[in-house]
Order: C-alpha cells, then structure tokens, then sequence
C-alpha cells in the first residue's frame, strides 16, 4: 500500500494531467452535441459487436426454455389460420375488402443486453435501421409491453424499457377505458406504479391495464400489468397504486418492434395542425 | 517566485483572456486563421513553478476562455496538454538546467533561438489539439492541419511581437 501511494507521489505529473484532462474531455464529450453524439454512436457499435458475441454464448443455455415459448406461440398462430375454422359454406368468395388495411407489423428481434437493476434501465436488440427500425418504435414481447426505440445504428438498437425513470405509458383500465399513467419509479422490476387514477373510478385488486392507444407509440390493447394495490389519496385530485407488471423484465429473449405503417400519415396531421 | 511575479502572472492572466475573447475571438482572416495569443501566458510562466501549477492553472485558463466561447472542455483540454508538454519540451531544448539564463523562459533571457523553438512547439501542440478536437473527425484532416499551421504562425507573430515590446532584460 506505502508503495503504491510512494509511485503515485513519483509520478503525481502524469497523474494530475490524466485528471485534468479527463475533466476537460468528460466536460467537453458532455456538452459539444456533434462530439457527444459521435462517440455516443461510436461506443455504441463497439459495444453492440461485443454483446452480440457474448449473447451468441449465453443463449445456449436458454435454449430450452425459448423452444417451449415458442413451441407454444407457434400452436396458438395455427390455431388462427383459416384452415383451422370449419367451413360452413363450401362457397368461397374473395372480397376486396378496403375497411381493413394493415396498419401494424412486428419485426422480430432478439435482446443481445438487458438490465433491471439500475434506474434507467435499457435493453439492446440485434435489429437495427437495415431491417427498418426507427427511432420511437414500440418494443413488445408477444401482446405485453417492453418499452419504445430510442436510438438506432446501422445494425442494433438501443430500447428504453419500461423499467426506467423516463418512461410514462398512457394506459387505460381494460374494463371501463379509464385512462391512467404507468411509470416505474425504481426498486423492485416486478412491479410499477399508476398515477393519476379519477377518484370516481373503482378499482380491484387484478383489474388489467392495457395501453390505451393514445400514444403513437404502442397500438391499443397491448398488456401492461394487473393492479396489486391501491392507494385512496384523500386530498389530492387522483388516487394511485401499484401494478404488477405481465412482462418478466429479467427473462426477455426475443421481442417484436411495433411498426405502425400509418405513422407517417399521422405525424403528418399533426405537423398541419400545428402549423395552421 | 516572489510575490512581485505572482501578481504579474495573475494580470497577465486575466488581461491575455480578456483580449483574447473580446478581440482575437472575433478575428477569423481568411477563415482559416484563428489567433490563440492566450496560451502566452502559458509559456510565459516562470521555470521554478511547481509542476501542478503549471497543470491546474493552465487548466483554469482554459476553462475560462471556453465560458466565455461556449466550447465546455474544449480550450481546457488543449491548454492541459499544452501544460503537459512544457517541461518536456523545455529539457529537450536546453542543454541541461544550468543553461537557463533566469527564472522566464522569455526571449531577452534565453536567446532567439532557444525561444523560438520552445514556442514553436507548445504553440503547434496547442494548436493541433484544439483544432483536432473541435472538428473530431478524419475526413477534412488536410483542411485542419492548414488551420493549425496558420493559426499557429500568427500566435506566433503575436507573441514575437510582444516579447519585443514588453520585456525587458531581466535579472
């Protein structure tokens, strides 16, 4: 120990230079957005090769698990193609049928980095904007939530999930559509919190929240939780309590990007009334 | 260091930020040459200083231009490496300790050629990484090394000129 503090007092110059300079430079990466963002994505690429590899290691020794999900996923997609229904016309007629169009497809990917013990939790996804993702796409496991896209390189994106103090959902309860927020304000992954409950509403333990669909984020419908308990505040405006979430954040392997094919058309509407 | 250049070093500093920024910052001829006189005062600080006060008062003197310049970080990383390389620079120069005439590495006490050189370095050094920091990329590398040369040969043409005008020989 006396000679480690002996060569840090020999050497003290070069010391004190790395400090300062890492001072200056932290200062300057921080608050210079081209030089931030640059080695931001940078540091990103690297860093998603190396968890690519790594992840290519780890997921042997979940294989069996994913096999059963997806054994199961794949039973319950069989049972909703056509040839599964029983045919009570043996006429079929083709219809062109303009009042459906497909407003949302899902591109499949698998989480190469996740995290549920930190404050701001992010998870990394091997799909990136060569397989058509973009920046505020929602991520979803199945019909549950994971959280939205918040920056994309060439090859991986960077996914904010639920687990994170920046992250609000608009949610609604599934049985009267009353709208309420879902945020998570740390502690333990399992479980949120929802604020902003309308007094008049009454809740039980179990009661699903879904999302509501008000954010361009996530289609309507999509799982967030149950509510495992419930505060009455009796002097503010809204009542809150706390969500169990459906996602298992620690055990996510393979997710799906919302892609909302409408998105254009309505950021667009929203741009003219903006600008009028 | 008497108490005498202790004040001298601390007009010195708050005069060289000053006329940096409200006057050099404002002159870009040709837009290629961006004057940085402020780094004077770094060459300027007398031989018996203590390493780390070359260190961290180079460090504030960047500090304070980028206030005033918007670029956090960006002049204090340049002027810490320029504080780094001094010492060095001054042992490789001279022939040993003994040949320093005084206790200023200024031109009437070393000598043209000892000062040119020692100037010329620190002031490309300087140069190069502020100029290489602030563009942070390789494609207009030959773009930016025309900067630093000519950015760096008139800080140099500022600072021979004040050498001639304020220093006397001194003990």
């Amino acid at each position: 120990m006396r000679n480690l503090f002996l060569f840090f007092r020999k050497h003290y110059f070069y010391f004190l230079f790395l400090l300062l300079e890492v001072i200056s430079l932290s200062l300057f990466f921080n608050y210079n957005e081209f030089q931030g963002s640059t080695l931001y994505t940078l540091s990103n690429s690297i860093f998603g090769s190396i968890n690519a590899t790594f992840n290519n290691v780890s997921e042997y020794f979940s294989l069996r698990k994913t096999n059963k999900v997806l054994v199961e996923e794949l039973a319950k997609l069989h049972s909703r193609l056509p040839e599964a229904y029983y045919k009570a016309d043996t006429n079929c007629y083709y219809i062109h049928d303009t009042l459906v169009k497909l407003e949302y497809t899902y591109i499949s990917a698998k989480v190469i980095s996740n995290s549920t013990n930190k404050r701001n939790n992010f998870l990394m996804i091997n799909k990136g904007k060569i397989h058509g993702i973009q920046n505020h796409m929602g991520v979803v496991i199945g019909n549950k939530i994971v959280g939205q896209v918040v920056s994309v390189s060439r090859h991986f994106s960077w996914v904010m999930s639920l687990l994170n103090k920046d992250s609000r959902i608009s949610g609604k309860f599934k049985k009267n559509n009353q709208l309420v927020n879902v945020e998570w304000n740390g502690g333990n992954y399992r479980k949120g919190q929802v604020k902003e409950i309308p007094k008049h509403v009454v809740i039980k333990e179990g009661d699903t929240i879904i999302t509501s669909g008000n954010s361009d984020i996530f289609p309507e419908g999509i799982l967030i939780g149950t509510m495992s308990d419930f505060t009455v505040a009796p002097d503010e405006n809204f009542n809150y309590g706390r969500i169990l979430f459906s996602t298992d954040f620690n055990s996510i392997g393979y997710v799906e990007v919302v892609v909302d094919l409408m998105r254009k058309e309505k950021e667009e509407l929203k741009a003219s009334f903006k600008s009028q | 260091m008497t108490s005498r250049t202790v004040l001298l070093n601390i007009v010195r500093f708050v005069f060289l930020i000053f006329f940096q920024v409200l006057i050099l910052n404002h002159i870009n001829l040709g837009g290629y040459i961006n004057p940085f006189f402020y780094i004077y005062f770094i060459l300027l600080l007398p031989f018996s200083s203590p390493k780390w006060f070359l260190l961290i008062s180079s460090f504030i003197l960047g500090l304070g231009i980028d206030l005033f310049t918007n670029t956090p970080g960006l002049n204090a990383a340049a002027c810490v490496v320029m504080a780094f390389a001094r010492p060095f620079t001054i042992r490789i120069i001279s022939s040993g300790p003994e040949s320093l005439i005084g206790d200023t590495p200024s031109l009437k006490n070393q000598g043209l050629k000892w000062f040119l050189y020692y100037s010329i370095t620190l002031i490309l050094i300087h140069h190069a990484t502020l100029f290489y920091l602030e563009i942070f990329r390789f494609t207009e590398f030959f773009a930016t090394f025309l900067r630093v040369l000519l950015s760096s040969a008139f800080t140099l043409l500022l600072v021979m000129i004040s050498e001639y005008l304020f220093y006397p020989k001194e003990e």
